[in-house]
Order: structure tokens, then C-alpha cells, then sequence
């Protein structure tokens, strides 16, 4: 039992931490540090002004300074050291790597990852989030297509072998092909398209994530711009494009490009499903597959897929500006 | 009008169809799982989960007890009942091979008799021929066999018979003597079967309850604790000025994409140095500082979304940055609170790498995941029933999470309305 | 409030009793078990109070079983063991020694992962004599103890790892009352074991059921194959140049050995599903054919440990993978087994290492399942059942014993580039090209 006990007193200490920081951060801002007495009132509000940001921030920055940038300097200093870590060779991970045959493709495969899963999940999402919005069963509709965030990749994995399966037997699609009296195929072997039957698999998981994000950003546009688009006669597809969608630019970005992230990290399925072979590797399962082996690669692998988000950061940065003014 | 509201309707229709169309396609697989883990490992991977609920033919093979043989003129003859004294069961066809299973109905004999054949060039040579004929006939013998040889009738000799009633009554002879279990086989439509034996197996193996409290003990403080410090984070990347505000955010977008992998041994390293260990509060850090730059990021994008005039006319009103944040903006942004809440549940939830290097190794300390991967699984690695049935017990607790939370949801409304 | 305590700690101590005294399978003194060895190791040994933490790659019957034979560790010396199995062990244990937690003893299931360990200083080699004890009282000891010699980060070489269970590879698993009716007698030689795949094809039959699915690891159970026949095709001493790389990969005596594994594998004929299901069959899925009624094939090549993937209900028998007639290698055996290392030294841990040395410590796991073992000082009418007997003596009558090549190579190549070119291979790529990719991918690490 003591778990229990140990789990709800780290809640309440925890929250409370958290809560208690904040408040009393801010308190002894206000009332001991910058004071806003009669002689220097403005300077010390102003003062003030600028150091609260750090303090909402710090509790942030530290967790991320700690469990993410550390890790990641460390690895970056990592990448450009040799297998065993005992040689200096600068760039010559990345040189290597970049020679390789395994590894273009694994590029390759990612960007089609990254162009397809983002694209099909917003769309299907901003779909389902639209056409559930007024539907009397909306709610149990959403949360049967959420339903497979809830499942473990490798849950998922197993179940889309139920699909995918050679055996007319097994798989559902070489059944259907088999009651037309067609050979029994192997999609996971066929050339290309393999990639996209794989990227079914995370699109099915992840559109739940777009809709539960989209259908809260719908249910938060103003009711009185649809009611005046109605008045004046605008059709349920042009509510739909021209004053809907418009509003919610921002969301979709949000998810976008978290989803094309999330595209960057997952390894399970390609793992689970084909563990990279028939040319299907995607970079985040290349890495894994150096990974506690030839440490060096690794961390030059996950580099790359840094760079990679480096045009989504840009964009996000732009979007930020945006909004300050 | 009627026009209009005729279109109206139709867009209705048009829009449940649509919804139905696509709830189907996303249950399917869904479904094909759920099915699956109520079956056994075999009967999975013998027909589709689709095939699930109707009966099909399968065939046995028994090897009946040689007790009670008796002497028949040169014949031993094994009497007795397939399914035993029960003698209840539908065979719908019997054999003495593998390879042919069914061969005869219930009600024929099917034996195996030795026979000499003339091969075309007039060699004779003996070979095995089996066939099946009324009980009360006599065999027909064919007057070629598939090589194109002439069975020569008159030299066939009775290797075995079997003669089999749709009930499981069955006679066998033999020209030796039985001293071992005879094979027989039998084909019998085996009605769908289902059971709960998955489900058993894992919740009511050792120390689940305790690994389930564990989960919980995990994910719990795991969830809230970002949430509280991304909230005020969020709040500040979203409605404070200061400098080097655009360089944070993309700070933060740019952690989002930071594989795990690449930050465990270092943590861990670090948890051992200042003495956390493999502990709870390990993990509770390493889910907080993980979790974090998708919870900045998505509820930063919420707030600065929300209507500007309320959060500067009441600034105006001379209320703090602290009083605005836990008066107007927190409430508002609910919607979006409860849905990173339920993500990052979900994540911690279903999280098997975290636990297995942030939580000491023992079996006390287990997790679910850890638990079915690591102890149910495991050797088994094969048994899809048991995974199957793994990936619904786990579905369960995220989904009334989920349930729960779309009230809270549905609040995105009012935020439209204050406005 | 104290009185509380206290009755809480005798519940506890008493519980605890409870379960160490279930946990003997055999109470001791009873049966034909080598007592005499269990008693002289308790009375050498006091180590109550102490406790020593175990990590390894058995789950489920397995860890059940060690923990079986730990519990009498615990009885004999009164500490306390904790083992936890794992299925990604060979991760786990690369993140907690490299942290600073790992445990005391780590069982590896590939002699390759631990070298790698030693070389970077993780592993603390052997209590001295270990060696010569593996020498005298294992069969082809030292073979074993050269598995075990590894070089540490000061680039001595020291003995590090204790071989404890050994698996038998070279099998080939069928059901007895299938070849019993079509008539087929169990192959004594490689060529009469072509013959019958054959023979079987003309019966209308389907020969072989290969599955070289695996999720990640898909490709590994052909390695086994190209191993074996490696052993079949070429003398003891190419396979030792082959497993060190000083014959390149793409070698002719290595792509020999790939294409005769092809002979099997690409043929439409001789494998369930055709060549192109073998490379996406799991390989947990595929004996099944074996007692499908009517059989779907007649014959799996696999090691001792498959018939834990078995139909319940099933006659399954197996003979040993045959060698070639013609070219006179004797019986070559591959096998693998698991070496115990110490992780993180303690008195225990040595004091666990000795007690691995007891006919004992064998004996027990013995009378469960799925165990071998090359020691010859223990008593094989312990064996829980003829199938294990029968597979020990394919141990004893080998003439050459080697251990799986792929845990041997570094992990890359033996648990990567040798997986993924194995199932370039099956589907469709030559043996040349799918070896000369895997020799450049080893060049790359050197």
C-alpha cells in the first residue's frame, strides 16, 4: 500500500510545490524585492515586469535545461567521437554515414514519412472533428476513432498483422483478395508501397491526436462569425473553408507539427512490422539499430533528424512572431 | 424554404453516413484485436478473426486406447467410442491418414488394402491402395492406379479398416495385432470458441494488482506535475514581453524532437550521482522533463489564442500577472489543459522503455507494461491471445480517462462565449 | 506503535520463510540428486543478510526455473537473490552498467555483448582457477573457457564469463505419426536428407517450414542455417576464420554455405507458402505446419528450445541435422549457450559463481526442462525426460562443437547486417552481392 500513500503524498507535495512557488514567487516579488512604494513606484513595477517571466519560466527551463539540453550537448559532443568514444573524428559519423546506402534510404523513407502521416492525419482529423462537431453521437464517434491512441504500438503493430498478413487465413486483405480468386500477396514486400501501408498504421493511431486538439479549437470559435456567415447565406462548405478554418490556423499548425515530430521519433512500427527490411527503414529505426552498440552513429543519427525539424522550427519561430504583433 | 431544408436534411444523412463510414474503418482492426483476444494462440493463427463466430471443420486426430482388441478370424478388431464413454460429437468424416482426413463419411468403411500391379512394361510390384465402400458392400477396386499401373483385384489383402458412425462409434481392424494406439482421424464442424482464459491468465497473475497500483503511482504525479509548470510557462512564452521570448520557443520546438534514447544513460547517470537512483521520483522527473516541451508547446499555442481584450482590460483593472493567469487564463484554457492531461496519461500509460530504466528492476517495482512485456510475455513472445488481450486490459483505464475528460472539453464553448 | 512494527516484521520474516521453503523443488537430501556437493557448498559459505541482484534474458518457464535453482543459493548460503529476466536484456544491461546500477551478475545470452562489456571495463573477470575448473570438468573445456577469455579495458585478457546452460542448434524437428504414415525413414546424412526433401515434393508434399519473422531480429533463424551449414561444407577451423573475419564474408566457402542454405529456403517447392513467405513467417508461427492436419510440411530446422512454440497437442520428434557423407567432417554441433558474468563484485556474486561449479546447481534445473549442460560431473538419469537425453547426446556425440557465429560477430554484423542480408537473400538478392554488402558493413566498424 505504501505506493499509494507515497504517490498521493508526491501529488500534494508536488502540486502544492508547484502552486506554492509560483504564488510565493510572485508574492515576495511584489512585496519584498520591488516593493511598488510612493517614491519609485513606476521603476520598481517596471522592474518587476521584468524579472516574472523568469520566474514562470524557471521551474520549465530547469526541467528542460536538465532532461533534455544536457543529454543532448552531451550527445552531440558524443557523435563526433568514434565506436568505442576513445577517438576524436569530428564529422567522420556523419561523413560515413552519409555514404551509405542504408542510410540514404532510411532518409529517403523518412521524408516520405514526414510529407504523408503529418498531411493525412490533420486532414483526417479536421474531418472527423468537423463532421462529429453537431452530430448527436459525435461524442461516441470521437471516441471510437481515438480509441487506437490508446493501444501500445506493439498492440497496434499486432493487429495490423491481422491485416496485413500473407495468409489468406490471417490477413483480411489477402482474404478479400482471395475470395476474387487472386494470388495471396505480401504487402510488406512491395517495393515502395510497402512505406505507405506502414504509414497507415501511424495515421490510423495518430488522427485521434488531431481530432481531440481540432475538435476543441472548432468548439472554440466564436458562435456569432458562423451565425453572420449563415445570415448571410454562406453554404456549409463555405462556413466550413472561409470562416472555420481560417480561425483555427493556428491549431492546425500546432498539430501538424507536432505530429511531423512525432513522425521523427516513433521506431516501433517499422521495428514490430518489418524490422527495416524490404527497404523500409525509417531514420529513427536506423538509429535504434546502432544504438548501445556503436554509440557515435547513434547520436550522429539523431542529429540528423535534428536538422531535419530545423525547417519546422523556423516556421513555428515566423508563426510566433506573427502573433506578438 | 422547403428547398433549403431538404438540402439541410440531406447534409445530415450525407454527414452520419460519412461519420459511419469512417468509424467503421477505424473499428476494424480495432475489432479484429478484440476478437483475437478472446481466442487462443492456435486458433488464431489458424483462421482469421473475421471467421471467428462461425463454426468450422477441423480435423483431429485420436488415438483411441488399444483395450479389449479381439480376435476376428485373422483380423483384430478394436471396437469403442472416438469422444469416450460420452460418445456425443458430429464427425463428419473419418480417415486412417493425415494427409486425408475426411476421406470417407460416417457410415462407410475406409480400409487399406496391399495390392499387387502390373506395371505396363509387366513388371509386378505391390503398393498400398485406399478406399472407401458402403459398410454393408465390398470394395470396388479401381482398375488403374494414378501411375497408370493395372490393379490386379484378386491379389488385394486387408492391410486396415475403419469404420466410423457419425456419433464416434467406431470398429477398427487390423491384420497385425494391435499393441499400440491405432491413428485415427476425423474431420468435425468445432463450434466458434471463446474464452476469457487471456484475460484470466493476465489479471490474476501474481502481483498485478501491485503492478497496476505501481502504474498509477507512475502516471498520476507524472501527468500533473507538467502540467502545472507548463501551464505558467506557457503563460509566459504566450502573454509576457521579454527578451529572448522567440528564442525560447523555438528552443522548445526544437527539444520536441529529442529521441529519448539519447538522454537515458546520461539521466540515469545523473539520478545515481545525486542519489534518486531507480527510484519513483526518478521516473516521475524523467516523465515530467520528457513531457514538457509538447505541453509548453500546445498550451502556449492555446493561450495565445484566447481573446486579447479580457486579459488587457484586465490588466488595465490593475491585476497582477499571477492574478490574471489564475483567474481568466487558466479557466479558459481547460480545454486544452484536459487535453494534453489526457495525452500525456496515455503516454506515461503505455510507457515501457521510461519504466524499464528510471524503476529498479525488481518485480516489486513492476509497472503493467513492464509486467506483461517482461513476465507474460516474455518466452511466450508468440502468444498473440495474451498480447491481444494485454492491449484491451491497457485500453481500459485511458479510455474512461478519456470519457471523463471530454466534458471538460465541450468547456471550449464557453470560451468562445465570454468573449 | 512499535509493537506494531515488530509484528510486522515477524509477518514478514515469516512469509518470507514461507516462500523459501516452497521454493525447493526437491527438499533436500531426497532423490538421486548430488547432495554430498549441496551440503560441503552450505557449509563453506555464510552469507546471510547479503543480497545479490541477477538480471538475465529468461522469462517466463525459464525464469521460473532459475529461480528454482537459485533457491537453493538462498537455502544454502541465506542471502537473499533477486533475478529479473527481461526480453530486451541486451539493452538493459548496457544502460544500467553504463549508469552505475547494474546488478551483481548478468547472464548473457551472447558471448559478443559481454566482450564488448569487458573491453570497456564493466565486467570484473573471474575468481583465479575458474578457468582451469572449466577446463577439467566441461565438456570441451576449453573451447569454453576461450568463449569466455576476453580482453579488458587494460588489454589483458582475463576469463570472465561462466557458461551455464547450453542450447543444442543443429535439430531438425518433425512429427513422428506424419513420417510414420507416408513411410519416411529419419535421414542419416545430409544427402539422404535431400533425398527425402525431394522425395517428399513428389509425394505431394511440402517439405520444410522456414519463418525467419522476428520483429527486429527478423532474419536471425537463417543464420542458424548458414552456420550449420558452414559446419557441413567447410573444416572446423574456416568457421573460427569466419567468425573472426580473417576470411572475408563474402569468402566462396561463405557464400557455398549461404546458397546451400538457399537450396532449402528459395525454392517454391521445399518451404510452406513459398520462398517469399519465409521471410515474413514468424518464426514462433512456423513449426505449426508440422502437426497441421493435413501437414502443411514435414520437417523444421531449429534449436532445443522451440518446442516451447509447439501446438499442446503434438507428436513432435527430432533427428540431428545431418552432416554430408562425402566430405567427411564428422558430426559438427552448433550450439549457443548463456554466460554468467559478474557485473558489480560482491562476496555473493563469487560465492554464486562457485556455486554454479556444483553438480548441484546443474542437476536441479536438470529434473525441470529445456536445460543442458557440458558438466561432467552430474548425473544424466536426472534428465526430466528422454527428449532431453536424447538432445544431451547429440551434445556428447558431437566430433566438433561451435558456438553460433552470429553471437560471436560484433553486434552489427551478428544482430544486424547478418539478419538483413539474410532476408535480402531469401527474397529474391544473390548470395555474393548479400555477402559482399555484409563484409563492407564490417570493414565500416573496424
Amino acid at each position: 500500500m505504501s505506493p499509494i500513500i507515497q504517490g498521493i503524498i508526491t501529488v500534494i507535495i508536488g502540486v502544492g510545490g508547484c502552486i506554492g512557488y509560483f504564488y510565493l514567487s510572485n508574492l515576495i516579488l511584489d512585496r519584498v524585492i520591488f516593493p511598488p512604494r510612493n517614491d519609485d513606484n513606476g521603476r520598481n513595477i517596471n522592474r518587476a515586469t521584468m524579472v516574472r517571466p523568469w520566474l514562470f519560466l524557471f521551474p520549465a527551463i530547469f526541467a528542460l535545461g536538465l532532461y533534455l539540453v544536457y543529454p543532448v550537448v552531451g550527445s552531440f559532443w558524443r557523435s563526433l567521437f568514434n565506436r568505442s568514444g576513445n577517438e576524436f573524428i569530428g564529422m567522420g559519423n556523419y561523413a560515413t554515414m552519409f555514404g551509405e546506402e542504408g542510410f540514404r534510404q532510411a532518409l529517403f523513407n523518412n521524408f516520405l514519412w514526414v510529407l504523408v502521416v503529418p498531411a493525412a492525419c490533420t486532414f483526417m482529423g479536421l474531418l472527423v472533428a468537423q463532421l462529429t462537431d453537431r452530430l448527436r453521437w459525435g461524442n461516441i464517434a470521437k471516441s471510437l476513432i481515438f480509441m487506437p491512441m490508446a493501444i501500445s504500438f506493439v498492440g497496434a503493430s499486432l493487429i495490423w498483422k491481422f491485416v496485413y498478413a500473407n495468409d489468406p487465413e490471417i490477413g483480411i486483405i489477402n482474404a478479400v483478395r482471395d475470395s476474387f480468386g487472386m494470388a495471396p500477396i505480401d504487402v510488406m514486400q512491395i517495393p515502395f508501397w510497402n512505406n505507405f501501408f506502414l504509414m497507415i498504421i501511424l495515421i490510423w493511431i495518430q488522427t485521434g491526436f488531431a481530432m481531440v486538439i481540432l475538435s476543441a479549437a472548432l468548439r472554440g470559435i466564436p458562435e456569432e462569425t458562423i451565425e453572420a456567415a449563415i445570415i448571410d447565406g454562406a453554404n456549409p462548405f463555405q462556413i466550413f473553408f472561409k470562416i472555420k478554418v481560417p480561425q483555427i490556423v493556428g491549431t492546425i499548425v500546432v498539430v501538424w507539427t507536432t505530429i511531423t515530430i512525432l513522425v521523427l521519433k516513433v521506431f516501433d512500427i517499422v521495428y514490430a512490422m518489418t524490422g527495416g527490411n524490404f527497404d523500409t527503414e525509417i531514420l529513427p529505426s536506423y538509429m535504434m539499430d546502432y544504438m548501445f552498440r556503436d554509440d557515435g552513429r547513434a547520436t550522429a543519427v539523431a542529429f540528423v533528424i535534428m536538422v531535419i525539424v530545423l525547417p519546422v522550427m523556423i516556421f513555428n519561430i515566423r508563426q510566433a512572431r506573427k502573433e506578438m504583433h | 424554404m422547403d428547398n433549403i431544408a431538404g438540402t439541410k436534411s440531406g447534409l445530415v444523412w450525407a454527414t452520419n453516413l460519412s461519420v459511419i463510414f469512417l468509424v467503421i474503418l477505424w473499428l476494424v482492426p480495432t475489432i479484429g484485436l478484440l476478437v483475437s483476444s478472446f481466442r487462443d494462440r492456435e486458433q488464431i493463427s489458424e483462421s482469421g478473426w473475421w471467421r471467428a463466430p462461425f463454426a468450422v471443420e477441423q480435423a483431429f486426430r485420436i488415438n483411441p486406447e488399444p483395450e479389449g482388441v479381439v480376435q476376428e478370424g485373422d483380423l483384430y478388431v478394436l471396437e469403442g467410442n472416438l469422444f469416450g464413454d460420452a460418445g456425443s460429437g458430429a464427425v463428419a468424416g473419418f480417415g486412417i491418414t493425415s494427409r486425408a482426413p475426411g476421406a470417407a463419411e460416417p457410415g462407410m468403411v475406409y480400409a487399406r488394402f496391399i495390392v499387387d500391379v502390373e506395371e505396363p512394361d509387366g513388371t509386378i510390384d505391390d503398393t498400398r491402395l485406399e478406399l472407401a465402400y458402403p459398410a454393408d458392400g465390398e470394395p470396388i477396386f479401381p482398375a488403374q492406379d494414378e501411375d497408370g499401373n493395372t490393379i490386379l483385384a484378386e491379389t488385394a489383402v486387408l492391410d486396415r479398416a475403419l469404420q466410423v458412425e457419425a456419433n464416434g462409434d467406431f470398429r477398427y481392424l487390423s491384420d497385425s495385432e494391435i499393441d499400440r494406439a491405432p491413428t485415427i482421424y476425423i474431420t468435425a464442424e468445432t463450434p466458434p470458441e471463446f474464452s476469457l482464459e487471456n484475460y484470466d491468465t493476465i489479471l490474476t497473475s501474481d502481483n498485478m494488482d501491485r503492478a497496476f497500483i505501481n502504474t498509477l503511482t507512475v502516471t498520476i504525479p507524472a501527468t500533473i506535475i507538467p502540467i502545472c509548470i507548463a501551464a505558467f510557462a506557457a503563460y509566459a512564452l504566450a502573454w509576457m514581453d521579454f527578451a529572448g521570448r522567440g528564442f525560447l520557443i523555438a528552443m522548445i520546438v526544437g527539444l520536441l524532437v529529442v529521441p529519448l534514447q539519447l538522454a537515458l544513460v546520461p539521466l540515469l547517470q545523473l539520478h545515481n550521482r545525486i542519489g534518486i537512483g531507480q527510484s519513483f521520483l526518478g521516473i516521475w522527473l524523467a516523465h515530467t522533463g520528457f513531457g514538457l516541451p509538447l505541453a509548453v508547446y500546445l498550451l502556449r499555442n492555446y493561450m495565445v489564442g484566447l481573446p486579447r481584450d479580457i486579459i488587457e482590460s484586465a490588466k488595465v483593472d490593475g491585476a497582477t500577472d499571477f492574478q490574471v493567469f489564475t483567474k481568466i487564463v487558466l479557466p479558459l484554457s481547460f480545454p486544452a489543459l484536459a487535453s494534453f492531461a489526457i495525452f500525456q496519461f496515455l503516454w506515461t500509460w503505455n510507457d515501457l522503455l521510461v519504466a524499464k530504466v528510471f524503476l529498479p528492476s525488481n518485480s516489486e517495482s513492476w509497472v503493467m507494461t513492464v509486467k506483461i512485456a517482461d513476465d507474460l510475455l516474455g518466452s511466450r513472445g508468440g502468444d498473440w491471445g495474451i498480447l491481444a488481450a494485454a492491449a484491451f486490459i491497457s485500453i481500459a483505464v485511458p479510455l474512461v480517462v478519456f470519457f471523463a475528460m471530454q466534458k471538460y472539453l465541450v468547456r471550449g464553448l464557453l470560451a468562445g462565449s465570454v468573449k | 506503535m512499535k509493537t506494531r512494527l515488530y509484528t510486522g516484521a515477524a509477518l514478514l520474516a515469516l512469509t518470507a520463510s514461507l516462500a523459501h521453503a516452497q521454493d525447493l523443488v526437491v527438499p533436500v537430501g531426497e532423490g538421486d540428486y548430488n547432495w554430498d556437493s549441496f551440503n560441503s557448498f552450505a557449509d563453506a559459505h555464510d552469507l546471510s543478510g547479503e543480497t545479490l541482484e541477477i538480471t538475465g534474458p529468461w522469462t517466463g518457464l525459464d525464469a521460473e526455473n532459475v529461480e528454482k535453482v537459485l533457491a537453493y543459493f538462498e537455502e544454502a548460503t541465506g542471502a537473499t537473490v533477486n533475478y529479473s529476466g527481461s526480453d530486451s536484456f541486451e539493452q538493459d544491461i548496457v544502460i544500467s552498467t553504463r549508469a552505475g546500477s547494474a546488478p551483481n551478475v548478468a547472464v548473457f545470452p551472447q558471448p559478443g555483448l559481454a566482450e564488448d562489456l569487458a573491453s570497456q571495463g564493466l565486467l570484473t573477470p573471474l575468481p583465479e582457477g575458474t578457468a582451469d575448473w572449466m577446463r577439467e570438468n566441461y565438456a570441451a573445456g576449453q573451447s569454453w573457457v576461450d568463449l569466455g577469455t576476453y580482453e579488458g579495458e587494460d588489454g589483458n585478457e582475463d576469463y570472465y564469463g561462466f557458461f551455464y546452460k547450453v542450447d543444442v542448434k543443429s535439430l531438425v524437428w518433425y512429427s513422428e505419426s506424419a513420417f510414420d504414415e507416408m513411410g519416411y525413414d529419419v535421414p542419416e546424412t545430409m544427402e539422404e536428407l535431400k533425398e527425402l526433401t525431394e522425395q517428399i515434393v513428389d509425394d505431394g508434399g511440402t517439405p520444410w517450414c522456414i519463418g525467419l519473422g522476428s520483429g527486429a531480429a527478423t532474419g536471425w533463424p537463417a543464420t542458424d542455417w548458414v552456420e550449420d551449414m558452414m559446419l557441413r561444407t567447410q573444416s572446423p577451423e574456416v568457421y573460427d576464420q569466419w567468425v573472426a573475419n580473417e576470411i572475408p564474408f563474402d569468402d566462396p566457402a561463405v557464400v557455398e554455405a549461404i546458397e546451400e542454405f538457399g537450396w532449402f529456403a528459395k525454392n517454391d517447392e521445399y518451404v510452406q507458402g513459398g520462398a517469399s513467405a519465409v521471410a515474413t513467417t514468424d518464426f514462433r508461427d512456423s513449426p505449426a505446419g508440422l502437426f497441421a492436419i493435413p501437414p502443411e510440411c514435414y520437417m523444421h530446422r531449429q534449436a532445443s528450445f522451440i518446442p516451447t512454440f509447439f501446438p499442446e497437442d503434438n507428436d513432435a520428434a527430432f533427428f540431428y541435422f545431418p552432416a554430408y557423407e562425402e566430405k567427411d567432417l564428422g558430426n559438427p554441433v552448433l550450439g549457443a549457450g548463456t554466460l554468467w558474468a559478474i557485473t558489480d563484485p560482491s562476496d555473493a556474486a563469487t560465492a554464486l559463481i562457485d556455486f554454479l561449479k556444483e553438480p548441484i546447481a546443474h542437476e536441479i534445473w536438470m529434473g525441470q526442462s529445456g536445460f543442458l549442460t557440458p558438466h561432467t560431473g552430474v548425473d544424466t538419469a536426472l534428465y526430466a525426460d528422454d527428449t532431453s537425453r536424447a538432445l544431451g547426446d547429440v551434445l556428447l556425440n558431437a566430433t566438433t562443437f561451435r558456438f553460433d557465429a552470429s553471437d560471436l560477430m560484433p553486434g552489427e554484423i551478428g544482430a544486424g547486417a547478418f539478419w538483413t542480408g539474410m532476408v535480402d537473400y531469401v527474397t529474391g538478392a544473390e548470395a555474393s552481392d548479400v555477402a559482399a554488402d555484409i563484409q563492407a558493413r564490417w570493414d565500416s566498424i573496424q
